[in-house]
C-alpha cells in the first residue's frame, strides 16, 4: 500500500509540471495582456495616457520579457519563494487576493456538501426502495428540474422574489454594518441566515444527480443475490437496507472526491456573482476577462493541484474500501 | 465589472452651446479666493466666483465652521488649518444650481464593480489644480492652486499658489513640492522615460519639455518655447487631470526617492514591496498615489488635498472620512465637505449596483446608471432615491470606416466623398432615437441631419457603384462590396446601434455584416489597423477633449501624426489641414481654441470623416432623494459628481 501510494505521488510531479506548462500558455492565448486592456480603458474615458507610463508599468510587472522567462520567474518564485506572483488588477501579491476569500468560499462550499449529502442520500434512498411511488415520481420530477435549470436562473428568480415581496435585496452575505466588521459571534449569526439561499441555490443541481446515482446504484444493489438471499433468511428489511447496498451505493461520493476538492474552492463562480457572495468563483472570472495573468495562472494551478491531490484521496480510499481495485502493477 | 468602461459612456452635451458664451478672462489674473487683505476691503463683485449663492454679490467669509465630526480630535482650530488664501467653492455655475448653504454629517454610499476603482467618488474626490466651472471650459479659475497670469505671448504662466494650504497631514503645500515634482520626477529619466507630451510646448511630441522657475515659497512659473495657452484649460480638467500632475507631497516621498534616501536604505522597503533589490524606481511608483490611484487601496495614508481622505480598505469597502485640512469653504465660511463620510461599496457585478439602486442602498450613482435602466429606477422610487436625467459628456455611438484600411478597392470607394455622404444621407435619425433613447437624444448637429435615400442612391450610382444580379453593389474590383462592422459592447447601446445602422445601409443595396468581438480585441485590433468599420463614442460635445477619432478613421494617417512620420502613411493634403487645425486647438487659448474647433466642425461636415448622428443623450444619475445642491438637468451628469463636497443631507 505505501508503495502503490508513494509511487502514485511520484507520478504527480511530472504531471505537475505539465499543468502549470499549460496554464501558463493558456492564459497567453488571447491577444493583449493586461496592461493593453488597462490602457484602453483609460484612454476610452478621455484619459491621455503617455508613453513613459506604458513603459513604466511593462517594466514593473515584467511584461517587456518572453514569454518563457515570465513563465521561469513565475515558476521559480512559487517553488523557491511560494510566492505567486502579483495581480495586476488588485496590484496586491495573489495570496493577499485569494486568500481572504479562501475561508468564505471552503464554508459555503462545504456547508453545499453537507446539505447534498443530507438531502439526497436519503431521498435517494427512499427512491430506490419504493421505486415508482407517488413520491418517488414526485423527487424525481423536482430532481429533474434541479438538474436541467442552471444554478444562477434559480438564484435570479429567487432575488427578484424576494425583493419584489418584501423589498429586501439580497446582496451578499451580510448586513451593512458587518461587511467590514472583524469576524465575531454577531458576525457569524449575521452570516448564517444568508447563507441559507446560496446553499439551496449551489446544492440544487448535486442535489438532484446524487439523488439519481444513489437511486440507481441502490436499485442494481437490491436485486443482486446477496439482498435476495439475505431477505430469505428472514433479515429485519431496514438492517438488510443499511448493512450492504446502501454501503455499495454511496461508493461514487468516495469516488467523486477527486472533484469535490477543487469545487471546494472554486466556489459557483455565476451563481456567486448572482448573488453577490465575495467567494473565489467571481474573482477568478474577472481575472480571466482583465487577463490578470500571474492570478489567474495561480488560480488555475491551485485548481489543478487540488484536483490531482483529490483523485490521490479517491484512490487511495477506494483501494482501501474495495479490495477489487488493483494497484496498477505495483507489486505490494 | 466594466463599470470603467461603460463610464464615460452614453453622454452628450450640445456643442454649440459649448462654444457659443466666450468669456474674456483668460489672460487676467483669476482668483476664487480673497487677496490676502481680502478681509478688510470688499472683493471685486465682477471677479466674483459664480455658485457661490448670491449672484453678483459675494460675500467673504471671517469667521469659520467645522463639522462636529472633527470636535474632540486634537485639531488647531479650523481657521489654524485653513490657508489664510482659501478658497470659496465655485464648482458649478449659478445658472446651473442654486446653491444652499449645508449642514454638517451624514455618509454618502456609492457603489462600485471594480476593484480599487469607483469613477464617483474618483470624480468627487479629484481636484485639479485650476477649475472650470461646470466643466464647460468657459471661465478657468483656481482651485488647489490659487491663481494664474498668463503672458501676452502665451508662452509663460505665473501660478500663486494658496499661503498655508495643508496636505492631509497637516504638513505646509508649497512651491517645494512643484520643484520635487517638475525636477526629481518629470526630469527623473528612471521614473518618467518620456516626458509627457502635454507638458511639452504646444503640447504636441516635437515640442520643448516645460521650464520651472520657483521665485518664492508660494510662486512660480512654467514657461514653453512657443505659445501654449491650451495648458490651462489642460491643467483645469482635460484628461481628468488633477494636482498630482504638478504637485506632489514631497515631503512624504522624499524618503522613497534615491536622490534624497540613499538606496541602502530603501533596500528594505523595495523587498517589503516585492520588488527585486535596486529598482527603486518601483518602489517610488508604488508609494506615489496619483489622482488616478486615489480610489486604490494603497492610498490609505498617502497625504492629499481632496475632500475626503481613504481611512480603510477592505475587499468589500472603501472608506473615506473628512479632510480636516481642505482648503474649500461656503460663502457662509463653513468648511467644506458637509458630508462626513463615503462608503464605497465593492460588488461582484455591473448588474448588482443596479439592484442595489432599486433597494435604496445608493446615494449617489452616476457611473453605472444606465438609460435603458430608467423605467426600472423609476418604478423603485419609493426606496427612497431620485431618478434624474443630466446631460452626456461623450457622444454616444459614432460610426467609423476606415479609410487606411489594407485593401485598395476598399479605400478608393472609403476614401471618396460622395461614398461617405451617402451613407450619411442613409442614417434615419428619428428611427434611432426612437428605437434606441427613447426619445431622450437629438440628431447630431455638427453633420448633415437630413434624411434622404434617392439622393444617396444617386451618389452611389454617380461614383459607379453598380448593383450586380443580386441588386447588391459591386465595389471596383468587381466583387460585392462589404462593410463589415466589428464592434464591443463597451456600453449598452453599441450593439443595438449598430444592428440599426445594419438595416439603412442595406437600403443602398450595400452588403452590411456585423460581428461582436471582445472588448480587448477590439482594441488589438484597431491597434494593428485590422478594423474596417466599427463604433464606439468621443469626447466631442467637450470641446477641449475631442481628438475627433482620427485613430479609428484613419489608423494609419493617425499613427504617422503621432510617431511624428516615423510611423504610418501620410495622410493626404485635406487630412493634414484637419490635423493642423485640431493641433492648433490644443495649444491656443480657449477663446481662440474654441474658434478653430468651429473651423475643424466645418471641416467634418464638408468632409465627412466619420459619423456622429446623434446628440445630446440624456444620462441618469441617482441621488439619494434628501441630498441637496444637485445641479440641475442642464448641466453634464459628471459635473454633479465634480460637485461632491457641496452635497448635503437635507431634512
Amino acid at each position: 500500500m505505501l508503495n502503490y501510494i508513494s509511487y502514485r505521488v511520484l507520478q504527480l510531479i511530472p504531471l505537475l509540471i505539465a499543468i502549470s506548462m499549460i496554464v501558463f500558455v493558456i492564459i497567453q492565448l488571447p491577444p493583449g495582456d493586461f496592461l493593453t486592456t488597462y490602457i484602453a480603458q483609460l484612454k476610452l474615458a478621455g484619459n491621455a495616457v503617455s508613453e513613459s507610463t506604458i513603459l513604466n508599468l511593462q517594466a514593473e510587472y515584467g511584461l517587456d520579457k518572453s514569454m518563457y522567462m515570465q513563465y521561469f520567474i513565475w515558476l521559480k518564485n512559487i517553488i523557491l519563494h511560494g510566492d505567486l506572483g502579483r495581480s495586476f488588477q488588485w496590484n496586491q501579491p495573489v495570496a493577499d487576493v485569494i486568500g481572504p476569500r479562501l475561508a468564505l468560499t471552503v464554508v459555503i462550499s462545504l456547508i453545499s456538501l453537507v446539505f447534498v449529502w443530507a438531502v439526497a442520500i436519503p431521498i435517494g434512498i427512499y427512491s430506490a426502495t419504493h421505486q415508482y411511488s407517488v413520491f418517488d415520481y414526485i423527487f424525481t420530477f423536482i430532481g429533474f428540474i434541479g438538474l436541467a435549470v442552471p444554478g444562477f436562473l434559480i438564484a435570479l428568480i429567487l432575488v427578484y422574489f424576494i425583493f419584489v415581496q418584501t423589498g429586501v435585496s439580497i446582496t451578499g452575505l451580510f448586513s451593512p454594518e458587518f461587511v467590514d466588521a472583524p469576524w465575531n459571534a454577531a458576525k457569524i449569526m449575521n452570516m448564517l441566515p444568508r447563507l441559507i439561499l446560496p446553499v439551496i441555490v449551489i446544492g440544487m443541481s448535486g442535489t438532484a444527480s446524487l439523488i439519481r446515482v444513489t437511486r440507481g446504484m441502490l436499485l442494481d444493489e437490491l436485486s443482486k443475490q446477496y439482498v435476495i438471499t439475505a431477505r430469505a433468511k428472514g433479515v429485519a428489511e431496514r438492517k438488510l437496507l443499511f448493512k450492504y447496498p446502501v454501503r455499495m451505493a454511496i461508493n461514487p461520493l468516495i469516488s467523486t472526491i477527486g472533484w469535490t476538492l477543487p469545487a471546494l474552492i472554486s466556489g459557483e463562480a455565476i451563481v456567486s456573482i448572482v448573488l453577490n457572495l465575495q467567494t473565489t468563483g467571481p474573482m477568478l472570472l474577472k481575472a480571466l476577462m482583465f487577463q490578470d495573468m500571474y492570478l489567474t495562472g495561480s488560480f488555475l494551478l491551485i485548481l489543478s493541484v487540488m484536483t490531482v491531490i483529490g483523485t490521490l484521496l479517491s484512490d487511495i480510499l477506494l483501494a482501501a474500501v474495495d479490495p477489487r481495485i488493483r494497484f496498477g502493477g505495483v507489486s505490494e | 465589472m466594466k463599470s470603467w468602461r461603460r463610464s464615460r459612456n452614453l453622454l452628450l452635451v450640445s456643442a454649440l452651446s459649448l462654444a457659443v458664451a466666450l468669456t474674456g478672462c483668460e489672460s487676467a489674473a483669476i482668483s476664487t479666493s480673497p487677496s490676502p487683505s481680502a478681509s478688510a476691503k470688499p472683493p471685486e463683485a465682477t471677479k466674483a466666483p459664480e455658485g457661490g449663492g448670491q449672484a453678483g454679490a459675494q460675500t467673504i467669509p471671517t469667521d469659520f465652521k467645522q463639522s462636529p465630526f472633527l470636535d474632540g480630535k486634537n485639531l488647531a482650530a479650523v481657521k489654524e488649518r485653513l490657508p489664510s488664501d482659501f478658497k470659496i467653492t465655485n464648482e458649478i455655475p449659478s445658472s446651473q444650481m442654486k446653491y444652499e448653504i449645508g449642514t454638517y454629517g451624514g455618509v454618502m454610499r456609492t457603489v462600485t464593480s471594480a476593484p480599487n476603482w469607483d469613477a464617483d467618488v474618483f470624480v468627487m474626490n479629484n481636484e485639479p489644480l485650476l477649475n472650470t466651472p461646470g466643466i464647460l471650459g468657459e471661465e478657468i479659475t483656481g482651485n488647489v492652486l490659487k491663481g494664474y497670469k498668463m503672458s501676452d505671448d502665451q508662452k509663460t504662466i505665473s501660478f500663486e499658489m494658496r499661503k498655508g494650504l495643508k496636505w492631509s497631514d497637516g504638513k505646509p503645500v508649497t512651491t517645494e513640492d512643484v520643484r520635487f515634482t517638475v525636477e526629481d520626477v518629470l526630469n527623473n529619466p528612471e521614473l518618467t522615460p518620456i516626458f509627457p507630451v502635454w507638458l511639452r510646448s504646444g503640447g504636441v511630441a516635437e515640442g520643448a519639455p516645460l521650464k520651472l522657475e520657483v521665485t518664492d515659497e508660494y510662486n512660480f512659473k512654467i514657461s514653453f518655447d512657443r505659445p501654449y495657452g491650451g495648458i490651462l484649460i489642460r491643467l483645469a480638467i482635460q484628461g481628468w487631470r488633477g494636482y498630482t500632475e504638478l504637485v506632489k507631497p514631497a515631503h512624504y516621498l522624499k524618503q522613497f526617492h534615491k536622490k534624497y534616501t540613499p538606496l541602502e536604505k530603501l533596500e528594505p522597503a523595495i523587498k517589503e514591496a516585492g520588488f527585486q533589490p535596486g529598482e527603486w524606481v518601483n518602489l517610488f511608483n508604488d508609494k506615489d498615489i496619483t489622482n488616478w490611484e486615489l480610489a486604490n487601496q494603497k492610498a490609505v495614508g498617502f497625504p492629499v488635498l481632496y475632500p475626503w481622505v481613504m481611512t480603510k480598505y477592505t475587499e468589500n469597502m472603501a472608506s473615506y472620512e473628512r479632510n480636516p485640512y481642505y482648503f474649500k469653504v461656503d460663502t457662509a465660511g463653513n468648511q467644506l465637505p458637509y458630508i462626513d463620510r463615503i462608503q464605497s461599496t465593492l460588488v461582484q457585478d455591473i448588474e448588482m449596483v443596479g439592484l442595489k439602486t432599486i433597494a435604496g442602498e445608493v446615494d449617489f450613482s452616476r457611473e453605472s446608471a444606465a438609460l435603458v435602466k430608467m423605467p426600472l429606477y423609476k418604478e423603485n422610487e419609493k426606496s427612497g432615491y431620485k431618478a434624474l436625467l443630466a446631460n452626456m459628456h461623450v457622444t454616444p455611438t459614432d460610426i467609423y470606416l476606415n479609410q487606411t484600411f489594407d485593401d485598395p478597392a476598399w479605400q478608393k470607394v472609403v476614401q471618396d466623398v460622395r461614398f461617405r455622404q451617402a451613407l450619411n444621407l442613409a442614417l434615419n435619425r428619428k428611427e434611432i432615437i426612437d428605437t434606441i433613447y427613447y426619445g431622450f437624444a437629438k440628431p447630431g448637429t455638427i453633420e448633415d441631419p437630413a434624411f434622404d435615400l434617392t439622393k444617396a442612391n444617386q451618389l452611389l450610382d454617380d461614383m459607379g457603384l453598380k448593383k450586380g444580379p443580386d441588386g447588391k453593389r459591386l465595389g471596383p474590383d468587381g466583387k460585392v462590396f462589404t462593410i463589415p462592422f466589428e464592434v464591443g459592447a463597451q456600453a449598452p447601446d453599441i450593439v443595438p446601434m449598430t444592428q440599426l445602422v445594419v438595416e439603412m445601409w442595406k437600403q443602398l443595396g450595400l452588403n452590411v455584416t456585423m460581428k461582436t468581438i471582445d472588448q480587448t480585441l477590439y482594441t488589438t485590433r484597431r491597434e494593428a489597423n485590422q478594423l474596417q468599420a466599427s463604433m464606439i463614442w468621443t469626447h466631442t460635445p467637450l470641446w477641449y477633449m475631442g481628438d475627433w477619432g482620427t485613430a479609428n478613421w484613419g489608423t494609419l494617417w493617425d499613427k504617422w501624426r503621432t510617431t511624428g512620420g516615423k510611423e504610418g502613411k501620410e495622410p493626404p493634403a485635406d487630412v493634414k489641414k484637419l490635423y493642423t487645425l485640431i493641433d492648433n486647438a490644443a495649444a491656443a487659448n480657449p477663446t481662440d481654441a474654441k474658434k478653430i474647433i468651429e473651423q475643424v466642425k466645418q471641416e467634418m461636415k464638408d468632409k465627412v470623416y466619420y459619423f456622429i448622428p446623434i446628440s445630446e443623450v440624456k444620462q441618469p444619475l441617482i441621488v439619494n432623494a434628501k441630498l441637496r445642491n444637485i445641479p440641475s438637468d442642464s448641466s453634464f451628469a459628471i459635473a454633479a459628481n465634480f460637485s461632491g463636497e457641496q452635497f448635503f443631507f437635507g431634512k
